[in-house]
């Protein structure tokens, strides 16, 4: 390794560095308790995923460089350089980490290796290692960001196309999907896909909503792949879009991290507060069965319910009960799985894993606690917010002859729903 | 032997304190002075009052329920051991000063003998924990995990342990507490001096080890893992932060 290339890789660290960095490197005890938390460890048993280990390897950089004791001594920490052989392991360690800080919450100390692990990104991305494929995503995106104008009449077909759908569904030969409307109270972010947005333009024009569909995505790949200036390009992108619509809120998809991005992320990334309200649509949702907005009817969907708390909507954005509250308003045949809420076991699919085939073998192992909670809820339908949730739920469901059918929630809200049109069908 | 008492248990404790104190002054103001995270790092559910923030960072930090509903067995030892070493360490405030109330309720070969019983706890108990530390580095993913500061800073503790209880099994009958603190006295008041009865028995090798032991693992404490029992207060309140 040349000294270029080690005062880069160093300097990430130091350029990352902050209080809760410097006391996650400096107290851990490696007592381990976190290894039984981690769903891809208890999956595979393979020691590199244990989380005291993937955020080792940032320690034994860190003792080398950023300590006096480490420099001494590095034998006694085995510190060591950023070397190939780390950094090959940092890869694995970081990209199919799914980030969801369950290991944190049985930590004693809180140590949060998600966050060590950020920095881990940002040290292989420095070192020209950071994973391809999310790279490219995320590049893709502040693309369509920079040059909105060129992607505008493909959107604007594409909404059209599924606003006829939610015309079917309602039969309301006038429900809308706003598209740029200036004033509007709601700017919904969906998620590419009409899925994301079918069932929420339902909702909200049932829901007399004010509200107008973005003519970007939520999801950030700029986040999975590490790179916050990425992570923040992709969501000023519709930032400064609600900022021209001068609407009052911000409302994102059933996706988990997008709403952690937006509001826990954010305002740190552009050091500028943030102007609107940022609301997870099942926040919205269920104010509005709460309030009468909408009307659901239990018994239209068939089969026990069961729920899973994606990590980043639960542990990591504090929505537990709202969800919960919606199916129930749908179903008397509800059953949580267990453990739930901040104990919930992660299914496996988040961090941006899905979109990385070289984990596929991981991740699909790393699922086996989901599938155990599954089998013994006894539930044929799960309730999954969270695309990445659903994508991996859905193999697992089919790897392993659960015979569940996993919807979104606000797909079962709309089934429940007395609408004078079509039901929609779950595929 | 009493020039090895001075090494480790005159000249050796001054040095510890300028080592420790200053280890740890210094510990404190690097991480006082890098600044704090910018992004939310709290987690979920956190209790909504100040009030009850700090009620949860008391909890967290203390009594770790998260660890205990996971790892029933290494909570147990570890709180075990915790909680010995608070009791060891309050006890070994009689080197300072005799406990207030205690020694006029029970007399004083009443109070030796209180203090045999519940050092005698403390030491087993801490053994204990420390021997199952080690136990637990010996084998799969925890030795795996293990790199030699572990190692060392375990020797060492068990090193003050095990002379600790050799200081109160062996000879907890007839040397006590007095006689220790006119020591401790002597060494803290800058006028250091070994009483006749330390130096006459054989227990001097056991504290002039204990000593070195002590000394050595409290100069390595602020640069090593140990320092989680202030750093455990900081990052437990972020997990709560708004």
């Amino acid at each position: 390794m040349d000294s270029q290339q080690l005062t880069t890789l160093t300097g990430v660290i130091d350029k990352k560095m902050n209080r809760q960095l410097k006391q996650y490197m400096d107290i851990c005890a490696r007592c381990a308790i976190c290894k039984d938390a981690c769903h891809q460890y208890v999956g595979t048993g393979d020691f590199k995923y244990l989380p005291a280990r993937r955020a080792e390897l940032i320690r034994q950089i860190y003792k080398k460089y950023f300590t006096k004791s480490g420099e001494f001594v590095p034998a006694l920490y085995e510190a060591r350089d950023p070397d190939d052989n780390l950094l090959d392991e940092l890869y694995d360690s970081a990209y199919a980490c799914t980030g969801c800080r369950r290991c944190m919450y049985y930590c004693p100390f809180s140590i949060d290796t998600a966050w060590i692990l950020s920095v881990a990104k940002a040290i292989l991305i420095a070192a020209g290692r950071g994973n391809e494929m999310l790279g490219q995503l995320a590049d893709a995106a502040i693309f369509k960001g920079d040059n909105a104008e060129m992607f505008n009449d493909v959107m604007i077909s594409g909404f059209e196309d599924i606003q006829e759908e939610v015309r079917e569904i309602t039969g309301n030969p006038n429900s809308r999907i706003p598209v740029n409307k200036e004033g509007a109270d709601i700017l919904y972010v969906a998620l590419a896909g009409a899925h994301t947005i079918r069932p929420a333009a339902v909702i909200f024009e049932e829901a007399g909503e004010n509200w107008t569909i973005s003519m970007f995505e939520a999801a950030n790949y700029g986040f999975f792949y590490g790179d916050t200036d990425k992570a923040r390009l992709i969501t000023k992108r519709y930032i400064d879009e609600a900022k021209r619509l001068g609407v009052k809120e911000i409302v994102v998809p059933e996706c988990g991290h997008a709403y952690r991005v937006a509001e826990m992320f954010y305002e740190a990334w552009s050091k500028e507060p943030m102007p609107f309200k940022i609301s997870h649509i099942l926040e919205k949702v269920d104010e509005y069965i709460k309030s009468g907005r909408i009307t659901v009817e239990k018994g239209l969907i068939e089969g026990k319910v069961t729920y899973h708390d994606p990590c980043q909507i639960g542990r990591n954005g504090g929505i537990f009960e709202q969800p919960r509250d919606i199916v129930k308003a749908v179903t008397d045949d509800f059953v949580d799985l267990i453990p739930n809420r901040q104990e919930q076991w992660c299914c496996g699919g988040g961090g941006g894993i899905v979109a990385m085939d070289e984990f596929k073998e991981t991740r699909l192992a790393s699922g086996s606690k989901k599938v155990e909670q599954l089998r013994a809820s006894g539930a044929s339908v799960l309730a999954c917010p969270c695309e990445n949730c659903r994508l991996q739920i859905e193999e697992l469901n089919e790897m392993h002859g659960l015979g569940l059918q996993v919807w979104q929630v606000i797909d079962l809200v709309v089934a429940a729903m007395p609408l004078k049109g079509k039901k929609p069908v779950h595929v | 032997m009493e020039t090895y008492l001075w090494i480790t248990s005159v000249w050796g404790v001054y040095l510890t304190a300028i080592v420790f104190f200053g280890g740890m002054g210094w510990r404190i103001y690097e991480w006082s002075t890098t600044p704090k995270s910018a992004v939310r790092l709290g987690m979920f559910p956190k209790p909504k009052s100040g009030a009850g923030r700090f009620a949860k960072l008391l909890g967290d930090t203390f009594i770790a329920p998260q660890s205990a509903k996971i790892e029933p067995t290494m909570w147990t030892f570890a709180f075990a051991f915790h909680l010995a070493a608070l009791g060891a360490f309050v006890g070994h405030g009689r080197l300072i000063k005799e406990f207030p109330v205690l020694p006029e309720m029970l007399g004083e070969a009443g109070m030796n003998t209180f203090a045999a019983w519940t050092g005698s706890i403390a030491g087993i108990v801490m053994l204990a924990g420390v021997l199952f530390w080690i136990a637990r580095r010996t084998y799969g993913p925890f030795k795996n995990l293990s790199v030699p500061e572990d190692y060392l800073l375990l020797f060492l503790l068990l090193g003050v342990v095990v002379m600790g209880d050799h200081m109160r099994f062996v000879y907890g009958g007839t040397i006590h507490a007095g006689v220790y603190r006119d020591w401790f006295m002597s060494v803290l008041t800058f006028k250091p001096a070994f009483p006749s009865e330390l130096l006459s028995s054989n227990v001097s090798v056991s504290l002039g080890t204990h000593m070195l032991f002590a000394d050595l693992f409290l100069m390595y404490f602020p640069f090593s893992k140990l320092v989680h029992s202030i750093g455990a207060f900081s990052s437990n309140l972020v997990r709560s932060s708004e």
